[in-house]
């Protein structure tokens, strides 16, 4: 084979070790330290980003959340405050239901008392009237037949018997 | 037919000489060179547009870059980022080395069992170097795996030494024969796409072109294969069981 061809040898490792020791210094010197710095750059950057919006993403669910609390919290304060509403208005109705009823039911015992009274004095009056007027016929009718005895004992009786009527109501 | 081995043949170009060792340019000299001018290219390039938003260019180069950088947080955890710049700079040696061989007409670096053997020889020396460096003499106990009962130790350490010393040799001989065989074959079906003419030739020719895509990989895989075992070998130093 000719790589086994001793005579290149000491020419090809020669070269081979000053070959690689002037790119191991130029890429040493020029090239390695800012390739790597960019890749780190970059590497720290995407980093950076992605935890920036790792907390963005934080901020942002935490705020949803709250709204979102906030606005639950608003519809049951809503709820409550109709419900409130509903209940007051059912009281006031029922109220306003039992104080009527009780007017009315006042204003109808009175109603009847009135007339109770209004029917008894009627009564009164009409039998008095009555009274009166029977007195008044009987003396026309008896002026002349009947003595003045007579007389008497007629008003007497009438008076006792009007008396009695009085009484017996 | 002609020889499939002659492509890796190495002719004298520039005859030179280093205090009475013959370090002339050849063929393979040359691709070296080329080898760190491309990447050098690359590189700084990649590096000159080093914004947030990366350049096609400086993309392929972060990518690589990263995944050295993936490979040695892996196998030797943060603290072997000491070592990226020779890790990386061996990866894109190699790598580089395995791609450009495969342009036609030109020659690979990593099929001479010399320059693997180099490598594999320096970084095994490097990683028991490191391994000395931090844990002293201790290092030593990297011949006994944990757990293992003491009168089984006369088997072991024996064994462990094997071990270790294959390494290097396994490390060179694995590249260098995949990168040589990779070649041999096309060079096989090549010359039997040529010699079988237009009637039958289509058929070994397919399957070059099958074969080479197969090669892209290898190149790639071998890079890899050769550079994780660095990792791993450094990271065996670095922490000892």
């Amino acid at each position: 084979m000719p790589q086994f061809d001793v005579h290149f040898f000491s020419s090809l490792i020669f070269w081979e070790v000053v070959s690689f020791g002037i790119l191991f210094w130029v890429l040493y010197k020029f090239a390695f330290p800012p390739i790597l710095e960019a890749l780190e750059t970059r590497e720290r950057k995407i980093r950076d980003s992605i935890e920036q919006a790792e907390q963005s993403r934080q901020t942002a669910e935490q705020r949803l959340a709250d709204y979102e609390a906030k606005l639950s919290g608003a519809a049951q304060e809503a709820e409550a405050i109709v419900a409130d509403a509903k209940a007051k208005a059912q009281r006031l109705l029922e109220e306003n239901e039992q104080r009527l009823r009780t007017e009315s039911e006042r204003i109808q015992a009175e109603t009847a008392q009135e007339i109770e009274r209004e029917r008894r004095k009627a009564l009164q009056d009409i039998r008095n009237e009555a009274a009166d007027l029977a007195v008044t016929v009987a003396e026309k009718v008896l002026e002349r037949s009947l003595s003045d005895d007579d007389h008497r004992r007629l008003a007497r009786e009438a008076v006792q018997a009007v008396a009695a009527g009085e009484s017996r109501k | 037919m002609e020889n499939p081995l002659h492509p890796f043949e190495l002719h004298t170009i520039v005859p030179l000489s280093l205090f009475g060792l013959d370090v002339s340019i050849n063929k393979a000299v040359i691709m070296m060179f080329v080898v760190v001018g491309v990447v050098t290219l690359l590189l700084t390039k990649a590096r000159s547009s080093g914004s947030l938003i990366p350049t096609k260019l400086q993309s392929v180069a972060e990518l690589l870059l990263e995944f050295i950088r993936g490979m040695i947080h892996e196998t030797m955890g943060p603290d072997g980022m000491r070592f990226f710049p020779l890790i990386a700079t061996l990866f894109l040696f190699i790598l580089f080395s395995n791609l450009l061989g495969l342009i036609p007409g030109a020659y690979t670096v990593t099929s001479q069992l010399v320059v693997t053997g180099a490598f594999a020889l320096g970084v095994y020396t490097l990683s028991l170097l490191v391994g000395f460096k931090i844990h002293g003499v201790k290092f030593l106990g990297i011949l006994v795996p944990s757990g293992t009962p003491a009168w089984l130790l006369p088997l072991m350490i024996p064994i462990e030494i094997i071990s270790q010393l294959a390494r290097p040799v396994s490390l060179s001989v694995r590249l260098f024969a995949n990168m040589t065989a990779g070649h041999v074959i096309l060079g096989v079906l090549f010359g039997l796409s040529i010699s079988g003419g237009l009637l039958i030739g289509w058929l070994p020719f397919s399957f070059t072109v099958a074969l080479y895509g197969l090669e892209v990989g290898i190149a790639f895989i071998q890079a890899y294969i050769f550079t994780i075992l660095t990792c791993v070998y450094m990271g065996d130093a670095f922490h000892l069981h």
